[in-house]
């Protein structure tokens, strides 16, 4: 089966940090896939090359058999994605900005308003319907920003710590449509520090470190990996492969490249 | 402990400076674009003073251009005294005294004001060298402007404190009635009330005086100096006193705001105050979901974050300004410039600044939020092309509506200043834009935003040249009606055509934006 997003050897780097080295992923439909590392180890970059806000230095990424580099803007209708921390236009209501999201993916008017009118009741928005979004708390925002990225009902949802600052509820009824949007075969690629959510949510998890997958596979699998004990939790799996990561990958210097007067030369 | 806080808030002030290379190259061009213009107004001057023309009106200029400056002080202490987060979290919880703060403060804001203000002490030097002044003249001159600065520091810090500790409505009256005096002989220059500021014992009126007379090699009145040592005196004795006040439980903390500064987020912070203030007028208009073209519905949404978060209403306060100053020069014939003229000159002056407010405020309101677009299936091109011809419209109907009612009120040909502000509202708004995207590269992300403007006016300066051409041909030569329509006909498709180019240039650059 052609996995749902791939990555071969997909190398990144910024002004003298090199971010990725090299990652290898496969995401396949209809699972939730859990991105989990240290700070710093190229969780928000891999994600932010996925959705194209990004470019990679070098490596393939597809998206459903597609190579994003040859066909870079298509995909996107199958992609729906909350970064972390999302800034948000300040100066709109909540509504006006679900109909924004809507309109820039071409949605039907009345398809936009059956959409906002769904989520603003899931998220217990509707007082906040007609409210600018500069007097959100960080948790509204939050769920805002989840509701403009499923308003086009995409295959893939790509989000980056999507809990963080959501109350118990409201991270409650978000797992739940998670698991719902499993069922109608769609995929979740989630990046998040929270290990025990990601034990408990995602059916296969990817450990990366230092821009690289260190371990991936089902908790079983990276148990095995790991060669922790059988039962062991997540974290405990985690912390386990970190210890191997940290003695087996060197921090190399990144590649001096050659410069002319107007750039670089020669890039990878 | 002073020196210490003064270069650790230099530092805090410069530091962001340092997060580009091309914020050198920025500078540089930002030194040389001031050259001709430092050059231009020491030219003016020393001609002006050469020629043995002594007017009054010089004088009077210099004192009301002073007052505005002491009005604009008091007006800022209105909000109290108010600090940098940085500055509450790490100084004020240091055992460092109030005065030894406020010290320090002081030269941190002079250091910064030497770096912007350098044209003027330039402009001082040349006329000082070039007019052979004598060293008492030379000396009087430069000493007054150190006194007044200081003197203007004090006002301001003095009068923050005081507010700040008592929050009563005397404070306010008494800021506002400093202000009221201070700007009341501004309505000299429109009626013949004999309300003159050479009339007036002001601080400003003194530096004025000993400003004119030091240029004029005259020997200026023993009266001028010492007065305004006293009210220097009096001020130094007003801050040696609030200064002993523990002020620092009552300071507001206010985003830090440096020129040099680049963070997006300390931008995104005033940007959310003003859509506060703003947010009520335009909450009246609203996207419609069923809109059939998406460029209109792009359109409207550009338009609303304009009127939301104050944009809107700076460039309308730009121009009203521009308008105000024009409706008083028609209403002073005798000054011998012509209307036209003097409405051109000032719109050839101050309209880049719109292009620049214009994209400058999208950058900090809106641009951290083109992930949303850019991570959808949305074509880019037709996003950009809602901004683009949202800021040609802008930056074009405000002005011409107001040079509109201009002429019709003061009977003159709107032909010359509206080709000068469509042009310049083509040109500028394109050329701007693509510069500020060229700019938000990765690699150039950190060049501040100051540096990025001045270069992106520059630009387009440059480019408007054949319009600067043809407006001072029509001005200075009378051109008939046909010519000066053909002509404006030219420059409005050139500058259509530049747009074009540019419309282009950013389309294709967009794409390599990374968020």
């Amino acid at each position: 089966m052609i996995p749902i997003i791939e990555l071969i050897d997909v190398w990144k780097s910024y002004n003298g940090t090199q971010a990725l080295r090299g990652l290898n992923l496969e995401i396949q439909r209809g699972e939730i896939f859990g991105l989990i590392g240290p700070n710093g180890a190229g969780k928000t970059t891999t994600l932010k090359i996925i959705v194209g806000l990004l470019k990679m230095d070098r490596g393939i990424v597809r998206v459903n058999g597609v190579d994003i580099s040859e066909e870079p803007f298509e995909y996107k209708k199958l992609i729906g994605y909350v970064p972390e921390s999302p800034s948000l236009p300040d100066y709109l209501t909540v509504e006006e900005f679900l109909i924004y999201s809507g309109k820039i993916r071409n949605i039907p008017g009345e398809q936009i308003r059956e959409k906002i009118n769904y989520f603003v009741k899931l998220f217990e928005l509707e007082e906040k319907r007609r409210v600018l979004i500069v007097s959100l708390s960080r948790g509204m925002r939050q769920k805002v920003t989840i509701a403009s990225a499923l308003i086009h009902d995409p295959d893939i949802l790509i989000l980056d710590e999507p809990f963080i600052g959501i109350d118990p509820v409201g991270q409650h009824v978000l797992k739940d449509l998670f698991i719902e949007r499993i069922k109608e075969g769609k995929t979740i690629f989630i990046s998040t520090h929270m290990l025990d959510t990601a034990e408990r949510l995602c059916n296969r998890v990817a450990v990366i470190y230092g821009g690289q997958n260190v371990a991936s596979g089902d908790l079983k699998n990276l148990q095995q990996l790991s060669k922790t004990r059988e039962n062991a939790t997540l974290e405990e799996v985690f912390l386990k492969l970190m210890e191997e990561a940290k003695e087996q990958i060197v921090e190399e210097p990144i590649e001096k490249r050659r410069r002319g007067i107007f750039g670089p030369l020669g890039r990878r | 402990m002073v020196l210490n806080i003064y270069k650790f808030k230099v530092k805090a002030f410069f530091g962001a400076f340092r997060a580009s290379k091309a914020s050198i190259v920025l500078l540089l061009a930002y030194v040389i674009g001031f050259l001709p213009s430092v050059f231009g107004f020491s030219v003016m001057i020393t001609n002006a003073v050469r020629q043995g023309v002594y007017s009054e009106i010089y004088t009077e200029i210099i004192a009301a251009a002073a007052s505005g400056l002491m009005a604009l002080a008091i007006l800022l202490a209105l909000r109290g005294y108010t600090v940098f987060e940085y500055e509450q979290n790490f100084i004020f919880t240091s055992p460092i005294k109030p005065r030894e703060f406020l010290i320090a403060s002081i030269f941190t804001d002079l250091t910064s004001s030497l770096v912007f203000a350098n044209p003027i002490f330039i402009i001082c030097t040349i006329v000082v060298l070039w007019l052979n002044l004598s060293f008492v003249s030379a000396l009087l001159i430069f000493s007054a402007i150190v006194l007044f600065t200081f003197l203007i520091f004090f006002l301001k810090i003095s009068l923050s404190i005081i507010k700040a500790l008592y929050r009563r409505l005397w404070v306010n009256a008494l800021i506002y009635i400093l202000i009221v005096i201070l700007l009341l002989p501004e309505i000299s220059f429109f009626t013949d009330l004999p309300l003159k500021y050479i009339l007036m014992p002001y601080p400003s009126t003194f530096l004025a005086r000993i400003l004119i007379d030091g240029l004029y090699n005259r020997v200026t009145h023993p009266i001028n100096f010492f007065s305004l040592i006293l009210y220097f005196l009096l001020l130094t004795m007003l801050f040696v006193l609030s200064s002993k006040r523990n002020f620092f439980p009552v300071t507001k903390h206010v985003p830090f705001v440096s020129p040099f500064d680049t963070t997006m987020r300390v931008q995104t912070i005033k940007m959310e105050r003003s859509i506060k203030t703003f947010s009520r007028i335009g909450i009246f208009f609203t996207l419609n979901p069923e809109s059939k073209s998406l460029l209109n519905f792009l359109m409207k949404k550009e338009i609303i974050r304009m009127i939301r978060d104050g944009t809107l209403f700076t460039v309308i306060l730009i121009y009203l300004i521009t308008s105000f100053v024009t409706a008083a020069v028609s209403a002073r014939p005798s000054e011998g410039l012509s209307t036209v003229l003097f409405l051109t000159f000032f719109l050839g002056i101050y309209s880049l600044i719109v292009p620049l407010t214009l994209i400058s405020n999208w950058r900090f309101s809106d641009f951290e939020n083109l992930w949303i677009p850019l991570s959808s299936s949305a074509d880019m091109r037709i996003i950009m092309k809602a901004i683009l011809y949202d800021f040609v419209v802008t930056s074009s109907i405000v002005p011409s509506i107001l040079i509109l009612i201009l002429s019709i009120i003061s009977s003159i040909n709107p032909l010359l200043p509206l080709t000068l502000v469509i042009s310049t509202s083509l040109i500028g708004c394109s050329a701007t834009l693509y510069v500020i995207i060229k700019f938000l590269g990765r690699k150039r992300r950190g060049t501040p935003s100051l540096l990025i403007g001045w270069a992106s006016m520059l630009f387009s300066a440059l480019l408007l040249t054949p319009t600067y051409i043809l407006v001072a041909l029509s001005g200075f030569i009378e051109l008939n009606n046909i010519v000066n329509i053909l002509s404006s006909a030219l420059i409005l498709i050139y500058s259509a055509l530049i747009m074009r180019y540019f419309e282009g240039k950013i389309e294709k650059n967009i794409a390599n934006i990374e968020i």
